[in-house]
């Protein structure tokens, strides 16, 4: 006879007491949640003592549960150590998930519209809390699971795990490894930046040139022929919807394999010719409850952990200015990960190096172990793979080397150095000329003839000296008229140079020797160089800085200063246009009615030819609070 | 390594691993609590940043009509580092010493009357020792009446001397409804004040309803038509925005708010700053008025331009073409790189090879293409740029001469 009308606890409790009802309860509850394991089940397998019950209920949630059902019941001791697999297929599982939480987190707060994503980042990083360490977090662990992959590629190769029967796991990895670039790489554009968008232009157009079809596949990809709202649009559904989708697919394929097939021993393990992964011997067992589970949580703490302090103190997500389709930032590259495919580019024929061989490789690749059929996994007799191993990687470095924008692309010697002190914040660097405090810098002309420091002169009398010299000499004339140029007001320009107040503004100070030291670095492409730094006061919070840099022009053919025999680079002269004179010193009339002019060079008093003076400037505001300097 | 990652027993584990999940927590919640002042730090720096860009911008594309230094440019657009545009009133703190000296003024008077009214109470009379104390304290606060009276003496003198102050701003048409509305002789101090009231900022004398950065921002996206009855050269401003035909994005836009914004020196804003605007165009330099009239503007008929340089013989030179060019006028702002105009370099072969094959074109001259384009810049706009960029002011701007240079410039590139 039940107390309530059904069967209930109270009828427990009734009948066997109540704490003894209440134990009996949780016990049972836990038993159900764990698909097999009771408390005191539990309590062993903690404890680290063997199962009680018969039969051994740590295999119950394996056979029986959904969460278990693919992991393996336990592993050869063999494979559970650092050696052979580095934890590399683990950590890449951890990060598919560490990414989705975070990734679907973040988008939360994120339209995929040019007119608002960029507002968006700044949302994120200003208005909504922890919005900051969860960008950086999916940044970083995206950037991780590239590399990570990438590893745990050449892991599989070099221990020939490849090899019958795994055949077909390779290949599925191999898919994953490319979705992983891709999702990485679809990743790239959604902040709308300057580094996004560049960064993805330059990746896409790759695609291009594909024969035939290269336009329509860059159309499809942009969804116009620049990147704009479709190309957004799609680059998100990407990133979101359909590579997701497929890495999940890929992800399950995968990891089935590698269970089907067990984990393969180190090569030294088991005999030539021999797959004994999944006969392992009873002393050899590891269950995955509870050592492998409690690894895996305690791998899992300390994963988090580490980028959780990564992205508090030595991270940070770059976000450079809103993305620009007409400025084309200095120094543009794609995400380092392809900075392979854009190093091969400058070998040469763009289908060949940019779609070809990026093709061959990963169809290689993929072939692999279809191609090398030898039985033996052990490293002294797969000399000639491993050496193919170590070549792919040396020639993936060389070419990401190659990819670099230092790398073989011309760019004038004045354009960069006035770029290394003067670009914007990206990838926690900034131009050192930024970081100036904002009260030191002091409004006035200076310098980089200032450096040169003369031992027998005071730095007044050489400041006055350089003073007198610009002005015989007409290049302070020639600075000013290019910083008129450059929309500096008329009632701001200086009227001579001044020495750095080097006790005042000792970064100041710092930021012109290294200004005068880069100059002196190219003294064959600017020679008889100085440059200056020209402050100004814009509003009572912000200052103008302008960067001069004046020097001779030599001849320049092909990105490279021609140099006479001598070694001396050649000078290109100073020529004017006068009009022709016959000997009484009247004008000469050409046949169209026409005074006749002709070019001539600019002679000195001394009668020497003039070196013709090249001047080149940029400028940039710095604000207050825009603190650079922190 | 090894060792460290593979904890060889399993409570040494668990232990480590609820380290390692309690030591996160412990960061995440660190950094929650930091939140608020970082999302403010980078607010800051986020506006420190937006008006550099918005400097930039405004360098580039603004200073070449509202002045470098924001303080306007001669007969072509308002200054914007101008206390007038952030509703500044010169006379503002001198009428508020006033008013504040007045009022004490009331208090003192009411006090004194309750005193000598507890003094003259005919029914309850004061004690000796009140009394003495009584008069002690009107004598007090008779000083303290005095006192009032100077400090208002001098603001009202301080505040007559900054309204002759700007009896030069009025006549350099500093406040254009002046004329119409007050004449200074005759109007009192009362109907000044009023007159300031209705006319002290930008936003009253159009009758803007919103806020200033909305005023800022509406008249940068949609441009605005020219103030003629003030500039009788006015061409009103260009819409910038890409939602109205420009071509600026609307970060953009936003951007050069920030910047515009940001001359605003709130309290610190002086009479000094209100001369210094070169307002409405009217003065030169120095304050003077031109005495000789110019020589009349090359104007946008481009026939009659053509007759007349043929007449009067009128030929450019290259030379200063290229200075009025890339200067004077600044051409080269826009016409560079090919991105927001034509390029400039190519000019001469693009026109007669490709423009003047267009049937719109038959029977020109190179001569002719280039100076409509110039004086009459809507007529004809190229395939892949925006009508209505060009201003179409510089027949007015430029005299004949100017304008056969800068052609026999062009013609050379």
């Amino acid at each position: 006879m039940s107390i309530l009308p059904f069967p209930s606890f109270l009828d427990d409790v009734k009948e066997k007491g109540f704490k003894k009802a209440v134990f009996e309860g949780i016990d049972d509850s836990v038993e159900r949640l764990t698909a097999g394991l009771n408390v005191q089940d539990l309590r062993e397998a903690f404890r680290g003592e063997s199962a009680s019950r018969r039969p051994n209920p740590r295999l119950t949630p394996h056979a029986d549960g959904f969460w278990l059902h693919m992991r393996p019941s336990y592993f050869n001791r063999d494979v559970t150590g650092m050696y052979p697999t580095f934890r590399l297929g683990w950590l890449s599982s951890y990060f598919v998930f560490f990414e989705t939480i975070t990734g679907i987190l973040l988008m939360l707060w994120y339209t995929p519209s040019p007119e608002i994503a960029y507002g968006d980042m700044l949302t994120i990083l200003s208005n909504v809390p922890l919005g900051q360490l969860m960008r950086d977090m999916h940044r970083l662990g995206a950037e991780f699971m590239v590399a990570v992959v990438a590893l745990h590629m050449m892991r599989t190769w070099i221990t020939g795990s490849y090899k019958k029967p795994r055949q077909f796991t390779w290949f599925s990895g191999l898919l994953l490894l490319v979705i992983t670039g891709f999702l990485s790489f679809s990743g790239y554009l959604l902040p709308w930046d300057q580094l996004s968008l560049w960064a993805v232009t330059i990746g896409a157009s790759m695609a291009e040139a594909t024969p035939v079809v290269g336009d329509q596949v860059n159309l499809l990809l942009r969804g116009a022929p620049e990147l704009g709202a479709n190309g957004l649009l799609r680059f998100y559904l990407l990133h979101v919807l359909a590579l997701p989708a497929l890495l999940f697919v890929f992800f399950g394929v995968h990891y089935y394999k590698v269970v089907i097939h067990g984990h393969s021993l180190p090569p030294q393990k088991e005999n030539i010719g021999e797959d004994s992964a999944k006969r392992v011997p009873l002393d050899k067992r590891v269950y995955f409850i509870p050592d492998m589970l409690t690894y895996e949580m305690f791998w899992l703490g300390a994963t988090t952990f580490i980028i959780t302090v990564l992205c508090i103190w030595f991270y940070h997500a770059p976000l450079e200015n809103h993305a620009d389709p007409q400025v084309t930032p200095l120094g543009t590259t794609a995400p380092w990960y392809f900075l392979w495919i854009q190093g091969a580019l400058k070998l040469g024929d763009k289908f060949f190096w940019g779609v070809a061989f990026p093709t061959i490789a990963l169809g290689g690749l993929a072939m692999l172990p279809y191609l090398d059929v030898t039985p033996s996994r052990r490293f002294a007799h797969r000399r000639f793979m491993l050496t193919i191993a170590m070549l792919l990687v040396s020639a993936t470095t060389v070419l990401s080397y190659m990819g670099l924008a230092k790398f073989a692309v011309q760019t004038s010697a004045e354009t960069e150095i006035v770029h290394e002190l003067t670009f914007e914040p990206a990838h926690s660097k900034v131009g050192t000329g930024r970081t100036i405090p904002f009260d030191q810098m002091i409004v006035g002309a200076y310098t980089t003839a200032q450096m040169h420091h003369f031992d027998d002169m005071t730095t007044n009398d050489m400041i006055a000296q350089i003073n007198a010299e610009t002005a015989a000499n007409g290049q302070f004339d020639q600075m000013i008229q290019e910083l008129k140029d450059q929309h500096l007001s008329a009632n701001q320009l200086p009227l001579r140079f001044r020495s750095v107040p080097a006790d005042e503004a000792p970064k100041l100070m710092q930021v012109m020797e290294e200004f005068a030291h880069h100059l002196e670095a190219a003294p064959d492409e600017l020679p008889n160089v100085w440059g200056a730094l020209v402050i100004t006061d814009n509003q009572a919070s912000l200052k103008r800085l302008d960067w001069v840099v004046s020097w001779d022009t030599v001849l320049i053919e092909g990105g490279n200063v021609q140099l006479d025999e001598a070694g001396e680079p050649i000078l290109v002269y100073a020529t004017e246009m006068v009009e022709v004179t016959d000997s009484e010193g009247n004008p000469v009339v050409g046949d169209d009615g026409e005074a006749l002019v002709e070019e001539v060079p600019v002679l000195d008093d001394a009668g020497n030819p003039v070196p013709a003076r090249r001047i080149y400037s940029d400028h940039l505001f710095i604000h207050q609070a825009s603190a650079y300097f922190d | 390594m090894g060792r460290l990652l593979f904890i060889k027993t399993i409570e040494g584990r668990i232990l480590a691993g609820i380290t390692m999940f309690v030591g996160m927590m412990i960061l995440v919640g660190w950094v929650a609590i930091n939140e608020e002042a970082r999302m403010q730090s980078f607010v800051r720096q986020h506006t420190g940043r937006s008006i550099e860009r918005g400097a930039e911008l405004y360098a580039l594309n603004c200073s070449e009509c509202h002045g470098e230094e924001g303080l306007g440019a001669g007969d072509r657009a308002p200054g914007l580092n101008n206390p007038h545009f952030f509703g500044y009133d010169p006379v503002g703190l001198h009428t508020a010493a006033i008013i504040n000296a007045n009022r004490a003024l009331v208090r003192l008077n009411k006090d004194i009357e309750n005193l000598l009214t507890e003094l003259t109470d005919a029914d309850n009379p004061p004690a000796a020792e009140r009394q003495d104390e009584i008069i002690t304290k009107v004598a007090e606060l008779e000083a303290q009446i005095e006192e009032q009276q100077l400090a208002i003496e001098a603001a009202v003198a301080d505040r007559i001397a900054v309204l002759e102050s700007l009896d030069t701003a009025v006549e350099n048409g500093l406040f254009p409804l002046w004329d119409t509305v007050v004449d200074i002789e005759t109007t009192s101090q009362n109907e000044l004040e009023v007159f300031f009231y209705n006319n002290g900022t930008r936003l009253a004398q159009v009758g803007w309803g919103g806020d200033l950065r909305g005023y800022i921002i509406t008249t940068l996206i949609h441009g605005r038509p020219g103030s003629g009855n003030v500039w009788p050269n006015s061409e009103g401003m260009a819409a910038w925005s890409q939602t109205a035909g420009g071509r600026f994005r609307q970060d953009q836009i936003e951007d050069l708010a920030a910047y515009i914004l940001n001359y605003d020196k709130g309290e610190n804003w002086t009479t000094e700053d209100f001369l210094a605007v070169a307002q409405y165009g009217k003065p030169l330099a120095d304050g003077s008025l031109p005495t000789e009239p110019p020589p009349p503007p090359a104007g946008d008929d481009v026939a009659g331009i053509l007759a007349r340089w043929a007449d009067e013989e009128i030929v450019g030179s290259p030379v200063s073409g290229e200075m009025l060019y890339d200067a004077e006028f600044g051409c080269t702002d826009c016409h560079r790189n090919g991105a927001s105009a034509p390029d400039t370099v190519g000019t001469f072969a693009r026109i007669s090879s490709e423009r003047l094959t267009l049937p719109q074109f038959a029977g020109y001259s190179v001569e002719q293409y280039l100076v409509e384009s110039i004086t009459r810049p809507g007529d004809y706009v190229v395939d892949g740029y925006s009508s209505g960029l060009m201003p179409a002011n510089f027949g007015v701007r430029m005299i004949d001469q100017q304008l056969a240079d800068i052609v026999s410039y062009l013609m050379t590139q």
